[in-house]
Formats: C-alpha cells, sequence, structure tokens
C-alpha cells in the first residue's frame, strides 16, 4: 500500500493553505489544517502506525476514525490518543506505543512465530513452577503491557464541568439526528446535539454523491439558523437514571476536555452505524481497511488509499467505495461481491504488497484490500437504558426492542431507509421527543412549589406513530473459511476464540474473560459482534441464541482529569485565625479545617491554663441549631440519656450510639428557650451528625415539628479556661451574672459580649478547668478574642491550641470519640453506662444497649505506666504477659506537665479494669513494660472541684 | 498429584496445564479438553452449592479434596463467576484489624500462595505489596493499631513514613501539596492481586476432575424443607430436602448459600432471615499504560482503592453506595468522585482515560464481617455477608464450610462468624479495616 495526498477533492476538510509541521517518532512531517494525525501521515506514505498487543505485528489504517484499534498514539505526554481522529496541531510530538527499537523493526515481532503456543489464555497454563519465578515471569509479561506513557509530571489542567437541563439530548449528528434536532427545536423544545465527530453529518460528510453534498449543505444551514446547540467533537458517554447524561467535549477552547452532565427529558439515540472488519487470514495486514476508511481518506482529506485494490463489498457503501477509489486514480483490481457468495479467504504478499486470495485459490496482486463486509449497531446507550437489542439474522446487526419511552432510536441505529426515509424518521423522531420533553417539564413545573405556575392540564405522552425504518438485508459476513483476526487491540484471533469455546469457555461472558476479546481500548465497538459470531459458530447455535455482551459506560473514554473537574475542597478556617497565624501558630490539618495546635509550647499552655487562663478557638465544633416543639423527643431518641426534663438555661451532656450500640458521637445540648436548643457534636462529627439527624427526622419521623440547621460556622466558638477564667469574663460580658450561683456548671445564658450581642455561652469543661465556652456570631469572632486577650493581659491569658487540650482532657480523663472508641466501642464500653436509660420508651442502639447491659464488655480505663517517664504509642497493645494474646491497647498518651508523669486511656478486657490492676504494654519497639490501671478516668482532679468552682 | 492422592475419588486423569503440554499441543496443533464438563442436572446430590462463585466453588472443590464428597453440584444461574467473583478488583491482604480477622485472613493469603500449584493454573498473585494511605492523624492512629496487631499475628505489616512510600511507590504524590497529604502508610508486603476469573475458573476445574458438578444457567427458585416452624416447613427447627431449580427439582441433605448479593432473598427460601442489606459497588478501569504503579494504594480517606494490571489498566474500586439496590448499572457520580480522589494521590494521571465501569452486589451485615456456617434449619448453611472483601477470603471460606457442611461441627476459624451473632449481640468488629478496605 502507498498512499499519497491527491488533487482537491469537493468534499475535503482540511485546508491545504494551512501547513502544519509535526514530529512523528522524532521525524518531521507535515500535514494541513484540518488533518487528522493519521491521516497526516498516510498523506506522508506512512504505513505502519502500531504493533499489536502480543505478537507486535505491524498495523496500519483499518477504520481511520476514533474507533480504528490500530491507531493509538502517544502525543506529548498523552497516551493512548485516537490518531484517527485526533485532529494535527503544529508542533505535536507523535510518537508510537508499542514498538521496541522502532516501529518498522520491532525485537518482539519474534512472538509472532511462536503463535501456535501463545494461544489465547496461554498464560493460565503455565509460569506456575517453580513458584519463586513467578514475580521474573510477571515483570516480563508486564513488558508485554500496551499503551502509552504516563508522565507523572502532567499537571492536573483546567477542567471544569457544566451542568444543564436541555428538554432533548440528540446524540449523534448524521442526517437523522440533525432532523431530529431540527424537528424538536421548531416544536419549541431546547436542544442539544451532540456529534461525535469533528463536524456534523454522519456518513454524508464523505460521501461524494451531488445529492448528499446538497442535504448536507442544507441541513448545515438550517442548523446555523436554528436555536440547536450544537456540540462537535464531544460524545454522550453514558445514559443513568431518569436521562441522567454525561457528555465529553473534547474541543472546549479553554478546559481540556470538559464534562457535561445534562439532565434530558427526553434522549434521542443517533449514534449511526459502525463498519465492521471482517475476520479472515491476514485482515490484520497493513492495507486492508474498511470502505468507510477508504471513503473518509478520499473525501475528507485527499488521501489515495493505494494504487491497486481489490474491493470486497457486501453493501452500498462498498459500491460507493470503488467510486471513490477510481475517482482518485486507483486502480481497481477486482470487485468481490459478497452478496453473491463472493469471499476472500486471505492475504499475501510482502512490505507493500496486499495480495488478496479469493475463494478459489487464486491471488489477486494488489496493494490495498478494502472490505465492506456490514454494520455493527452500537447500541451502547439504548443497554445502558436497559434495552436488551435483539439480533436480525436477515439485516445481520442489532436492532432496539423495547427502551423506556424517553429514549427514541433513529437513524442506522433503527433501521435502513433512503436519505429522505432517513431524514423523515429523524425529524418524526425530533416532533415525537420534544412532545415527550414538554409532557415532562409540565410535570415537573407543576410538582415544584417554587415554580412558575402551569396552564392546563399535562400534555398527553405523545404516542409512538413514527413510520418504522425498514432493514435492508446484508448477508451475514462475519468470517470468510479462514481464521483472522476479530479483536485487533489485544491480539484474539477467531480460532483463539474458537478455541475457548471448545475449552468450555463457551458463553460470551467467559470466553470474553478468558481470551480478553472486546476487553481492549475498543470495547467491543469494532469486534463484539465478530466474537459473538466466533461462539456461535463453535457451539453451533445462532447469533441470536448467543446473545451479546453487556455495552456498558463510558460509551467512548474519557479522561479522568475531566471526571475530577475542578479540586473542590475547600479549605475551612475560624474568622479568628489571622489572629492565630499573626502569633507563631502552628497549624494542624483537621478534616477541612486548618487549626491551631500550639503557639510554639503546649505544655507552657497547659500550665497556663491550669495556673492563670487560656483561650482556645474551638469554632469547628459542630453546632445544630434546633427549633420547634418535638425537639426533645428528637433528643430523646438520639442521645442515650433522658431530654425530656431539660430546664430552659440548662445544658446536658449526650452521648449518641448507632442502631448497633456502638458509640457515634457525644456533645451538649443546651436548652436556649422555650422551642429552641442548641446540640453540639464533636468537630469531626459535625457533618456526619447533621446527615444522622436528617436522616432520623426525614425517613423515620417526619411528623415531628423540629427544624434544624446547621450553625458550625455561623459561630465563632472561644473556650476560655481557667481558674481566672470568671474574672476575665466578667470584664467582657454584659446583660449577664457570671456568679457561680447564678450561672452554675452545666447552664447556658446568652449574653452581649465585648459589645457583640447575639452571643451564647456554656458552662462546661472539657479541660477540666473553670470555663465558659463561648459562642459568638461568626463575623464578629475576631473581635471578641481580641477583646479577650486584651483585657486578660494582666491575668495571663494566653492562647493555646488543640495540642494543650488534648493533654488536659486526658488529664481529666474525657475520652474522644474515635480515637479512645472505635468501631466496635458499645455505648457502656466507655465507662459511661449509667448514662444509657433502658427504661426509655425507644432510642438509637436500645436494642443492642439493652444485650450489652447483661455482659462484659472491654472498658475505657485510665493507665499509668510504671516509669512516669515512658509514654507509649497510641497503638500499643496490652498483652497477657510475655505471650502475644492481645488484652487491650494504648488510645491515648502524653506526658502530663501537670503530673510530671505519663498518662494513658486505654480500652482493656473486663477482667482488668478494677483500678490498681497491673498490665503489660508491649511498645511498639518490641519492648514490655508494666503499667497500672487507675481508679478513676481522670488522672488529675476526680473530685472535679476546679470545674465546678 | 495432591487431590488425586488425598481425595481418592479422582474420576478421570486430569490434563495437566505446563509449559511443556503447552508447547506439545501447539507443535501438535491439539486442542484443550473442556476447562469441566457440562453434565446434566440429576435428581439428587449429597450435596448442592448455590451460587458458582469462588466462594461456591472453593466449598465444593474443599468438600471433593479434604472432605471426599464428589456427589455434590454447584448451581449458577447465569455463568460461573459472572457475581462479585468476576466483578471484584482482586486484591488480596490479610492486614485486619482484629486477630480474629488476620487470624483468618493469614490463612487465606496461605492458600492463595499455594493456589497456582495446587490447582494447576496460573491464578498470579502477585505479591506486590499493599499501601494503606494515610491523610490524618487518626488515620495514621488506626494504621499504628492494625500494625500492632498484625505484627502479633505474625502478619508482615509496619507503618511507613511518606519518604518510604516514595519509595516503594514513587507516582503517589507526597509532597505536601495535596489537599490531604500523605501522612504515612500501613505496608503490607505481601498483599497484592490474583487474576480473580483464574481463581474461578481453577476451582471449578479442580473439583470438576473429582466429579463435582457445575451447572451453569441454572436457577434456585425455592428450597425444600420440611419439618419446620414457618409455611412449607420451612423455618426454624427444620430440615432441608432439596432444592427447586429452572431445569427441575434436585433432593438434596446439605444446602449451601453462597450466593453474596442475593443472599438474603435465597435464605427466604428456606425461611431463614439473614441481617443482611444488598448494597452495589462499583469500580472502573481505564486504558492500558506502560507500568509505572507498582504496589497496590488503598485511601480510606479518599475513598479509593487502586491496582495496576499486568495488562497495564488502572483499576479502581471504592466504597459501597450508600443505599440498597439491587441494579448493577453505575452511576456517573461515581466516576467523577473516583478520579477526583485518585488524581489526589496521583497527579499526573489526568490524561489517562476511563474505558469501563461497572458494579456489583454486596451483601452487607451490621458489623461488616461474614455471616457462616450453620442456621436453624438443619442442613441449610450459608457463606454470606462478605461484603466488599468476599473475594480475599474465598480459598479459607471454602476450607472451613467443607469443613463444617462435611462434619457438621463449626471450625474454630469460623466460630466467631455464627449466625447466632445477632441473636446475642457478641459482634465481629471489622468496620475500622473494610469500610474501605481493600
Amino acid at each position: 500500500m502507498t498512499m499519497s495526498r491527491q488533487g482537491v477533492q469537493p468534499t475535503e476538510v482540511i485546508d491545504r493553505a494551512a501547513k502544519l509541521r509535526f514530529r512523528w517518532n522524532g521525524k518531521r512531517f507535515s500535514g494541513f489544517e484540518g488533518d487528522t494525525i493519521a491521516s497526516a501521515l498516510a498523506a506522508s506514505g506512512e504505513q505502519i502506525f502500531s504493533r499489536s498487543m502480543k505478537y507486535h505485528r505491524p498495523r496500519g489504517i483499518l477504520t481511520a476514525d476514533y474507533w480504528d484499534p490500530n491507531l493509538m498514539v502517544q502525543v506529548g505526554d498523552d497516551p493512548n490518543v485516537r490518531a484517527g481522529h485526533r485532529l494535527l496541531e503544529s508542533g505535536m510530538d507523535v510518537r508510537s506505543q508499542n514498538a521496541w527499537p522502532s516501529l518498522n523493526r520491532d525485537i518482539k515481532a519474534v512472538n509472532g512465530l511462536l503463535g501456535r503456543f501463545l494461544t489465547a489464555g496461554f498464560y493460565y497454563k503455565t509460569f506456575m513452577r517453580p513458584q519463586w519465578l513467578w514475580p521474573t515471569y510477571e515483570r516480563v509479561l508486564a513488558t508485554f503491557a500496551p499503551g502509552g506513557k504516563i508522565d507523572l509530571d502532567t499537571p492536573h489542567a483546567y477542567h471544569d464541568k457544566r451542568y444543564t437541563h436541555p428538554d432533548v439530548v440528540v446524540a449523534g449528528a448524521g442526517p437523522a439526528g440533525i432532523e431530529a434536532a431540527l424537528a424538536a427545536s421548531s416544536a419549541g423544545a431546547s436542544v442539544m446535539l451532540v456529534s461525535h465527530e469533528h463536524s456534523v453529518g454522519g456518513h454524508l460528510r464523505y460521501s461524494s454523491a451531488a445529492a448528499d453534498q446538497a442535504a448536507l449543505a442544507e441541513l448545515r444551514t438550517a442548523l446555523d439558523a436554528s436555536d440547536v446547540e450544537v456540540l462537535t467533537d464531544s460524545t454522550v458517554t453514558g445514559r443513568y437514571e431518569d436521562n441522567w447524561l454525561g457528555i465529553v467535549q473534547r474541543n472546549h477552547p479553554v478546559a481540556v476536555e470538559r464534562l457535561i452532565k445534562a439532565r434530558a427529558k427526553t434522549l434521542v439515540a443517533a449514534p449511526g452505524l459502525i463498519e465492521r472488519p471482517y475476520v479472515f487470514e491476514g485482515n490484520d495486514r497493513p492495507g486492508v481497511i474498511t470502505s468507510g476508511a477508504a471513503r473518509r481518506l478520499v473525501n475528507l482529506w485527499g488521501v489515495k488509499p493505494g494504487e491497486r485494490a481489490v474491493v470486497f463489498s457486501a453493501n452500498a457503501e462498498g459500491d460507493a467505495a470503488v467510486a471513490d477509489l477510481e475517482r482518485v486514480g486507483t486502480e481497481i483490481a477486482a470487485v468481490i461481491d459478497g452478496r453473491t457468495g463472493g469471499s476472500i479467504s486471505s492475504t499475501r504478499g510482502s512490505s507493500r504488497a496486499v495480495d488478496a486470495v479469493v475463494a478459489d485459490g487464486a491471488s489477486i496482486g494488489a496493494d490495498l484490500l478494502v472490505v465492506a463486509a456490514g454494520w455493527t449497531a452500537p447500541t451502547s446507550l439504548l443497554n445502558m437504558a436497559g434495552d436488551r437489542p435483539v439480533y436480525d439474522p436477515a439485516a445481520a446487526r442489532f436492532f432496539p426492542s423495547d427502551p423506556p419511552s424517553n429514549v427514541l432510536a433513529t437513524g442506522g441505529l433503527a433501521g435502513d431507509a433512503d436519505l429522505d426515509g432517513l431524514r423523515q424518521h429523524g425529524a418524526a423522531t425530533g416532533r415525537l421527543a420534544a412532545s415527550r420533553a414538554a409532557a415532562v417539564r409540565h410535570r415537573l413545573q407543576a410538582r415544584t412549589a417554587r415554580a412558575l405556575p402551569v396552564d392546563g392540564d399535562e400534555p398527553a405522552w405523545a404516542p409512538d406513530e413514527r413510520a418504522p425504518l425498514g432493514r435492508d438485508p446484508h448477508p451475514e459476513l462475519y468470517r470468510a473459511d479462514t481464521h483472522g483476526m476479530v479483536d485487533m487491540s489485544e491480539d484474539i484471533s477467531s480460532k483463539d476464540l474458537v478455541a475457548a469455546a471448545h475449552e468450555g469457555y463457551d458463553s460470551v461472558e467467559l470466553a470474553k474473560r478468558y481470551t480478553t476479546a472486546t476487553m481492549g481500548p475498543s470495547q467491543g465497538k469494532l469486534e463484539t459482534v465478530n466474537t459473538v459470531a466466533a461462539i456461535a459458530e463453535a457451539r453451533g447455535e445462532t447469533i441470536s441464541e448467543v446473545g451479546t455482551t453487556v455495552w456498558r459506560p463510558p460509551y467512548a473514554p474519557v479522561t479522568l482529569g475531566a471526571l475530577a473537574g475542578r479540586m473542590f475542597e475547600p479549605v475551612r478556617v475560624s474568622s479568628i485565625h489571622p489572629w492565630h497565624e499573626a502569633n507563631n501558630v502552628s497549624v494542624i490539618q483537621a478534616g477541612q479545617w486548618l487549626r491551631p495546635d500550639h503557639y510554639g509550647d503546649p505544655a507552657a499552655e497547659v500550665r497556663n491554663v491550669r495556673r492563670n487562663v487560656g483561650l482556645i478557638d474551638v469554632t469547628p465544633l459542630g453546632k445544630l441549631d434546633l427549633r420547634g416543639p418535638d425537639v426533645p423527643k428528637l433528643l430523646s431518641l438520639l442521645y442515650v440519656n433522658k431530654w425530656m426534663k431539660l430546664g430552659v438555661g440548662r445544658v446536658r451532656y449526650g452521648m449518641m450510639c448507632a442502631e448497633d450500640g456502638v458509640v457515634l458521637d457525644d456533645g451538649v445540648t443546651g436548652r436556649l428557650g422555650e422551642d429552641h436548643y442548641m446540640m453540639s457534636t464533636t468537630s469531626s462529627g459535625a457533618g456526619g451528625v447533621w446527615e444522622w439527624v436528617e436522616n432520623w427526622l426525614q425517613t423515620e419521623r417526619p411528623d415531628w415539628q423540629v427544624h434544624v440547621t446547621p450553625v458550625t460556622t455561623a459561630y465563632a466558638s472561644i473556650n476560655v479556661a481557667g481558674p481566672k477564667s470568671r474574672e476575665l469574663m466578667s470584664r467582657v460580658c454584659a446583660g449577664v451574672d457570671l456568679d457561680a450561683e447564678a450561672f452554675p456548671y452545666m447552664t447556658v445564658r446568652q449574653a452581649t459580649v465585648a459589645g457583640v450581642a447575639g452571643c451564647f455561652m456554656w458552662r462546661i469543661g472539657f479541660t477540666g478547668e473553670l470555663s465558659f465556652e463561648l459562642h459568638a456570631p461568626a463575623g464578629h469572632g475576631l473581635r471578641v478574642w481580641e477583646a479577650l486577650m486584651d483585657s486578660g493581659s494582666d491575668l495571663g491569658v494566653a492562647p493555646f491550641g488543640l495540642e494543650a487540650q488534648r493533654i488536659m482532657r486526658l488529664e481529666k480523663g474525657h475520652f474522644i470519640v474515635g480515637q479512645d472508641t472505635d468501631g466496635l466501642t458499645l455505648g457502656p464500653s466507655t465507662g459511661t453506662g449509667s448514662l444509657i436509660k433502658l427504661d426509655k420508651d425507644d432510642f438509637a442502639g436500645k436494642p443492642e444497649l439493652a444485650w450489652a447491659a447483661d455482659r462484659s464488655l472491654p472498658l475505657v480505663v485510665a493507665i499509668q505506666p510504671d516509669d512516669p517517664d515512658v509514654v507509649p504509642e497510641e497503638a500499643a497493645q496490652i498483652v497477657r504477659g510475655d505471650t502475644n494474646e492481645i488484652l487491650g491497647r494504648i488510645t491515648s498518651s502524653r506526658y502530663s506537665p501537670t503530673l510530671n508523669r505519663s498518662i494513658c486511656l486505654g480500652q482493656v478486657e473486663p477482667d482488668l479494669a478494677a483500678g490498681g490492676t497491673k498490665v503489660t504494654v508491649l511498645l511498639e519497639s518490641g519492648e514490655r513494660i508494666g503499667a497500672t490501671v487507675i481508679d478513676h478516668h481522670a488522672h488529675f482532679d476526680p473530685a472535679g472541684e476546679r470545674l465546678r468552682g | 498429584m495432591a487431590m488425586a492422592a488425598i481425595g481418592g475419588r479422582l474420576r478421570r486423569r486430569p490434563p495437566k496445564y505446563s509449559a511443556a503440554a503447552l508447547a506439545w499441543k501447539g507443535l501438535r496443533g491439539e486442542s484443550w479438553p473442556r476447562v469441566w464438563r457440562d453434565c446434566d442436572l440429576k435428581s439428587s446430590y449429597d450435596a448442592v452449592v448455590i451460587g458458582g462463585g469462588v466462594h461456591g466453588l472453593a466449598t465444593a472443590y474443599y468438600l471433593a479434596r479434604n472432605h471426599g464428597m464428589t456427589n455434590v453440584a454447584v448451581l449458577d444461574k447465569a455463568y460461573l463467576g459472572s457475581g462479585g467473583s468476576g466483578r471484584n478488583t482482586a486484591i488480596v491482604r490479610s492486614n485486619y484489624l482484629t486477630p480474629e480477622g488476620v487470624a483468618f485472613y493469614d490463612r487465606s493469603v496461605h492458600l492463595y500462595e499455594q493456589m497456582a500449584v495446587e490447582l494447576n493454573i496460573n491464578v498470579m498473585f502477585s505479591q506486590r505489596g499493599h499501601l494503606t494511605l494515610a491523610h490524618s492523624d487518626a488515620s495514621l492512629r488506626t494504621m499504628h493499631w492494625r500494625a500492632e496487631v498484625n505484627k502479633l499475628g505474625g502478619v508482615n505489616s509496619s507503618v511507613i513514613g511518606p519518604d518510604e512510600i516514595k519509595q516503594e511507590c514513587p507516582s503517589l504524590d507526597t509532597s505536601d501539596h495535596p489537599r490531604y497529604p500523605i501522612q504515612g502508610a500501613l505496608y503490607h508486603p505481601p498483599g497484592g492481586v490474583v487474576r480473580h476469573d483464574a481463581v474461578v475458573w481453577g476451582y471449578a476445574r479442580a473439583a470438576d476432575h473429582m466429579g463435582v458438578e457445575m451447572h451453569q444457567k441454572t436457577e434456585v427458585t425455592d428450597i425444600l424443607c420440611e419439618g419446620g416452624d414457618g409455611p412449607d416447613g420451612k423455618g426454624a427447627g427444620g430440615r432441608v430436602t432439596g432444592v427447586r431449580t429452572n431445569r427441575g427439582d434436585i433432593s438434596t441433605p446439605i444446602v449451601i448459600n453462597c450466593t453474596a448479593g442475593w443472599a438474603s432473598l435465597i435464605s427466604t427460601m428456606a425461611g431463614v432471615r439473614l441481617p443482611i442489606t444488598t448494597h452495589p459497588l462499583q469500580a472502573a478501569v481505564t486504558e492500558p499504560v506502560k507500568m509505572f504503579l507498582p504496589t497496590v494504594v488503598v485511601s480510606g480517606s479518599l475513598h479509593v482503592y487502586v491496582s495496576q494490571t499486568d495488562r497495564g489498566e488502572l483499576v479502581f474500586g471504592a466504597s459501597v453506595d450508600p443505599y440498597a439496590n439491587y441494579s448493577v448499572r453505575g452511576s456517573l457520580e461515581f466516576t467523577e468522585g473516583l478520579a477526583g480522589h485518585v488524581l489526589e494521590l496521583m497527579p499526573g494521571v489526568s490524561r489517562m482515560r476511563i474505558l469501563r465501569q461497572w458494579s456489583g452486589l454486596c451483601d452487607m451485615t451490621p458489623d461488616y464481617s461474614p455471616v457462616m456456617g450453620f442456621t436453624p434449619v438443619d442442613g441449610f448453611l450459608v457463606d454470606v455477608g462478605w461484603g466488599t472483601y468476599g473475594f480475599k477470603a474465598a480459598p479459607v471460606s471454602g476450607e472451613q464450610m467443607a469443613e463444617a457442611a462435611a462434619t457438621g461441627r463449626t471450625p474454630k476459624l469460623i466460630e466467631a462468624f455464627a449466625l447466632s451473632r445477632f441473636d446475642n449481640g457478641e459482634l465481629v468488629g471489622e468496620k475500622g479495616a473494610a469500610s474501605v478496605g481493600h
């Protein structure tokens, strides 16, 4: 085969005035604007574009479009680019992917000689012994991995997404698709027409017939004048529930590749037909191309595919290819008609020759073999909609069976007709799609409370009164009397498939998995039907009986970049954060939040809180504003303790358990007013608890009058802790009596703080000191914080961070959900079992907790290592003596600056939980140390006198 | 060979797979015999296994191999391996969180290591190392905990820092640039991936050689019982007498339910209620590129696990969909979330393309642990509730279930997984290790 550029063709899409230079495997080449990479290379006489996966056979153009399995190339850092589709750009660095040392001389081609041993699945049958050699075998096998190379320095470029709600989406822009879009648009629908190709027109684009070109011009003019939104070089990649569509737009001017998410009211599937290759010996030789490839090369890019051609034709497209070839001066050595029993059995020749061997064994000299053997119906979108297409042997392809009524097929997928017939069916489909979309729109609008009111009754669901398309008879041509390649990407031959079926892998799915046929980059677009035909033949069944594989999304591959879109994970900081940053803070990442970990010396921060007063920014603490008369019922349902009698102004600690009795979250909830409560959650649990509350309210108790508003970020939260905290607070608060009797422990008050109204504060104490947890409207958080710092300088006020808080809470023995508890810690294991009120009506986790009440469970206990200077790791296991039997573990550990010793919390088996029990802790180093369980959770101030002060 | 010696009931000489046999058959142009026979369905078997996935096939294999029970039928409503066995991401590991889990999966890894030789089929167990990444203090603490429990169970597992992670897996972004920088990882060198279909075919072939029958396209429509406290003699106190299929009734004293996503529906046929909900679990695969990802990488915080197959594709999975569903259609949002998380770990792969997505059904239990062994219906055994991690447990599950069915006693290794635990509250806890545990 020698391809070359010819004179100007009337239908060509290249701009011969715009020459583009690029590199192919390091050598300089040029093409024209409008060329694909493949057409430019073909025009320059290149024959080999890739090497096959297993046998490294040379491969040339097969279909010259997106689905061509032989045209996968690397462009710069972009692997697996479809050279049959990707438009040429100036300066492109294009490389072949699967060849070494070069495309023309590939050392692994030696595998071709071993073909008889490397049958499909051969690797399952060998390399088993010696076992220790398998990693080496594996490394060698892995060098056969096809595809391009990843450059790990490639940045995740700009990839924003678009969301849209068109009435009608038309997938496919051939004549039927365009007519459907135009008709739907005329009927008042908003329409998006998605063309997989670079321009609309489908097969008309590469037809030289005057009537086709006139029709194409007419359709394009009509589209330009219409309101239809046309997306070119874009593909509807998936149809999900309720016509939720993924559309990938590859030619966006800014985004590298854009994902469009469209909720279409109706979807028109008009993808056309894909020409399927024919299976015969040597069908993968460069120079064997489909009729569509021949016509595209000639008519779109002015490339003459060869000097002397044999054409195997079983349909009008094949005949048209003959005419196109003759027009550009390709000598037609023979036309073999598949409709009248003609056949091709093999190809012969070397280098540029492709001699065709016909049924009687005669060899016809040529350098090009064009094959028109039939079609594959790309039913992918219909499959995704739940349809099971059926095979029609008379037409030799699959047809839609019963897709949902908001998915309509037209064009070649639906049947055959002349151009007018296709256009009429398309237009009728567009009108039907618009009518049904109008009904959906009416229904949606009528059901949406805030939408504009709708006029009249919902339009009737229009019946499908389209005149059905016909089905042209077509010979069932899948395999000649010889075996050849079925899956070019995977190097799977019909012989492999027949052998697999005989071996017992005789359903399509098993054969597919065993041989990997259809699993490569074209995902069965070209090879599925031939695969099914080979299995059917081996089983002695029909294609209908064997059935087809399930086509799964995406229809065309989508880059991870487009799917990921823009990273949307906000960094959250409190309104006080600028102050922290100005004061030598060390931050720690806690979920989405950046929080002050310490300001230089956590131990000093602890001592200052114990001695004077400290401030910590606890804004991420989850806060849910609960309003309504049924809030107490909600609290009683979700917390394990009782809530019906919490007075206004009171605060109570609560623990939540999941339905399996496992501790879910904890925190305090205060009653701010008659029907107004504020629930606090752990910082990490803020989102989860909100969902938990809403889930119970919406699915279990929709009848309860409770309104939940997450207000975590609406308030800046500051814990003011230490023996001098009351003095400090008294300097900044107005409108509240801070006296111990008037504002006792576990109560809540509203106040004006530092001139900021609308603050509330509760007296609780995670640190174990007298403390006020103050919540100020977020916008004023910084002002309140600065006022506290300024007012307390003589009191020794200083900020403290999470680390100091962790130390102090551990000194006090407060457990942290998720650290001292785990996915199996039942409520009573926390040592707060008395909190659980099994005499309550019902609450989340009650049945499990009732069981647990009768059992001895592991318990959270406070532990002190015998050597006060050793701090065991938070994960160190508690074991039985010198054995490996696990009896518990250390869950929290720190060195206490208050007690000058190491302190821990841990979980232990029940028989170790009594105060004074000696345990053995296995450090990560392997050393075993002694430690003692102490009486209380609190290592410090167990009576809580400081707290209540 | 081993199975002949132990089973002692070899029906026919198995055609052994080897390089020499490949060469011989290649030279002579001979084809291989069927991997398993096509049999007529008999009216009676000593045991019927429902579900032709790895669990069912392994159970049948061990019934024949270890207990000499060869009059066994494995029934599948579609084709062998059509459920979760062919849809999982084929990761095998034993770095679990509880001592029970560690012992159980360690046995499974051991059986996987021997499988290629024992079953005489290359299952391509690639012990390439398994990294579970930690992006927060809290998850790093859990990694340490797991490592300590693993070490005590004799499993090779340790916590490593970003520099070592970079050495083991250079493609990961271990810098402090990502939104959630990698702070460390649990590194488990024996973990890896297996060719999952080969495991299915290997068990089927080996079981077939010993006389077990595989029946595809054979759907169980009812389980026949007598003496139970429910309708038609089903339910507690009764016993199994057979199964009804679309191809006719079979009488059998032992029925083993290995049907994963359909487990609760099948059990209901015997009047046994299971605390199981079925959730879809989605996965996806990219186009192939040259090898660049040497280990299995899991990130619990980012809800993703990924490995590169020997064919060069990246295979991804995530956590189960949050809603109960029997549909196996994928969602667009899944691929979006997945891509976002993968690019957090490896920004350089943004030009790789997703080729195919799919989903499978997971039978989830409240404590993320399986339900194995006997039920209140005599002769009706379950091996279900495998959730998202059934594949890696298949060999040991088959071995233990076969022992239970053949001996009538619960083996020690699966005592913790008895159905009765939901009546007495003795739950097992693998949430920590298995919520995205791959």
